[in-house]
């Protein structure tokens, strides 16, 4: 016997009714290695964190995270870096400054060349990274220490993210008219939906059926 | 959309003695300031417990929910319903992905979570185990069940863990087009002919009973359930919920001249609180641990999607690859 459903498409798939044995756990990476995205709301805005995806490369995850983060709002861009090509600082209190707080290393190994390095900051827990910007090292920690110099006076800093800019996926200019069909999908807003009208409507014409 | 239906029974982790007393004090005083926690913080280990198990069954329930009401996309009457509705099922599978990455940071790998909810292990809302027989029982869903979840989530989005509330701040602004979205089919068929009316008080009759253990049983208060509170993991009892959900919509409903079917159901004006008939907690309590009318189908779709797509899967894996946490 096979499973009935109320979905015909269901019914189709044939499936065994009755108990089926328990399925093997799944294999590690069985759903993929992880991602982390940035999206950019306006232009000149700083690229903001969105959250992660699981994909098996840099393009599948740039097309998960279009489609996750950038599916319903406002975008003009989007940046994916691979999840352990981050390096974090430790995590302070939401009235500290992280900078003040650690012992920013010496430099243990310097890359023979300077490369740029992009720097996000957490102003406050539960909300998001926001890029504050670029600078050129030749090292996490030296990118840290410029980070300090350029951009760690100013109030409150949570925590610290820093990923070297060749690690970062991004969408070029010419990729943002992928995002300008979104406002065009009005059947996906809250505001499309005039149910008050005719709740009003409804009310109007049964109040003179009664009377 | 997720109901709360979370049982917070203690476990062997309820033992507060045995964390290191000086982080723990850090740790309560931080949430006592109203700082959030994020995943490289120390925690107790309850409250890792407990986030995990609350978060993975808001996952479950999300890409659970997306199927009684992913049936009716194709027989959606007319192209502009077929968009709204496969668009509010690819929210609902979207808000699965981020609650999935919410639960990783805390330690519980999505492979594990996926084979414990093929294997029955971890729970979904109850609801969706209950069919959806027609377009108007769609519409109920996409009404009422939103409505119960929104409830739900803005209050959890208030919690203490940074991960979970950046997660359902996304969800609840996606979900206000859900709960607009269903209010409106729901007008649409009370407002229209007699047959559309018949059809979805027919809907509303039969999905009350579930929606009204939607949030879970009367929570036994114990200092368990004390101690998740001042951790800010949970943030209103079910009975304040279920209460606010009854505020809230009974009177959207009776403003339609549809009937709730429970003739117990009245505000009492003194107390301020909704009188209800006691939901069937024993036909809750069957149906969650498997015995309800479509349990079985729900996993075995599920199951189906995992075992026909895992070849894509092995084929796009790329064998250098190794599995880092997500970071926030």
């Amino acid at each position: 016997m096979s499973l009935k459903s109320l979905d015909p498409r269901v019914t189709r798939l044939n499936l065994p009714e009755g108990e089926a044995p328990a399925i093997e756990p799944k294999q590690e990476l069985d759903q993929f290695e992880t991602y982390e995205a940035f999206h950019q709301k306006k232009d000149g805005a700083a690229h903001t964190y969105v959250g992660p995806v699981h994909a098996p490369n840099e393009d599948v995850a740039f097309l998960f995270a279009k489609e996750q983060y950038s599916r319903r709002f406002t975008c003009v861009g989007l940046w994916i870096v691979r999840t352990e090509h981050i390096q974090v600082t430790p995590y302070v209190g939401d009235q500290e400054n992280v900078y003040d707080m650690m012992r920013v290393e010496e430099p243990t190994e310097r890359s023979e060349e300077v490369e740029a390095y992009e720097i996000f900051h957490l102003k406050k827990r539960g909300k998001a990274h926001a890029h504050v910007g670029r600078v050129m090292a030749t090292s996490y920690q030296e990118a840290l220490q410029e980070a300090r110099k350029q951009f760690g006076e100013k109030g409150p800093i949570v925590n610290v993210w820093v990923m070297k800019s060749k690690h970062v996926l991004q969408s070029a200019e010419e990729d943002k008219d992928m995002w300008t069909t979104i406002p065009e999908k009005k059947y996906r807003e809250a505001i499309a939906y005039k149910v008050m009208d005719k709740i009003t409507k409804y009310k109007e014409e049964h109040k003179t059926t009664a009377s | 959309m997720y109901g709360g239906g979370n049982v917070f029974e203690a476990t062997k982790f309820d033992n507060l003695q045995t964390e290191d007393p000086a982080k723990l004090a850090e740790f309560e005083a931080r949430i006592a300031r109203g700082e959030k926690i994020e995943p490289k913080d120390w925690m107790p280990e309850l409250y890792r417990k407990q986030l995990i198990r609350m978060i993975e069954q808001h996952a479950h329930s999300e890409i659970i929910g997306a199927l009684p009401e992913g049936t009716w996309i194709t027989r959606a009457p007319g192209f502009r319903r077929k968009m709204a509705q496969m668009a509010k099922v690819q929210d609902e599978v979207g808000h699965a992905q981020l609650l999935y990455s919410a639960a990783e940071t805390l330690g519980k790998t999505r492979e594990q979570m996926l084979t414990d909810l093929i294997n029955g292990k971890s729970k979904y809302s109850n609801v969706f185990n209950y069919p959806a027989f027609t377009w108007a029982d769609s519409n109920i869903i996409s009404w009422l069940i939103d409505a119960g979840a929104i409830v739900n989530q803005m209050a959890n989005a208030k919690g203490s863990y940074g991960p979970y509330s950046r997660a359902l701040e996304r969800i609840c602004a996606e979900e206000a087009f859900h709960l607009k979205y269903g209010h409106d089919a729901v007008v649409h068929m009370a407002t229209g002919s007699s047959k559309q009316r018949e059809m979805i008080q027919a809907a509303l009759n039969r999905w009350w009973p579930p929606i009204m253990t939607f949030f879970g049983p009367s929570d036994k208060m114990s200092t368990h359930t004390e101690t998740l509170m001042r951790w800010k993991v949970k943030m209103a009892s079910n009975d304040e919920c279920r209460q606010q959900f009854l505020d809230m919509y009974v009177p959207k409903i009776w403003e339609l001249g549809l009937t709730v079917p429970d003739p117990k159901l009245k505000k009492n004006m003194e107390t301020g609180q909704w009188e209800y008939t006691e939901p069937d907690w024993d036909e809750f309590k069957r149906v969650i641990n498997g015995d309800g009318p479509c349990n079985a189908e729900r996993l075995a779709v599920r199951r189906t999607a995992e075992e026909r797509g895992a070849w894509v899967r092995r084929a796009l894996l790329n064998p250098k690859a190794k599995y880092v946490k997500p970071l926030a």
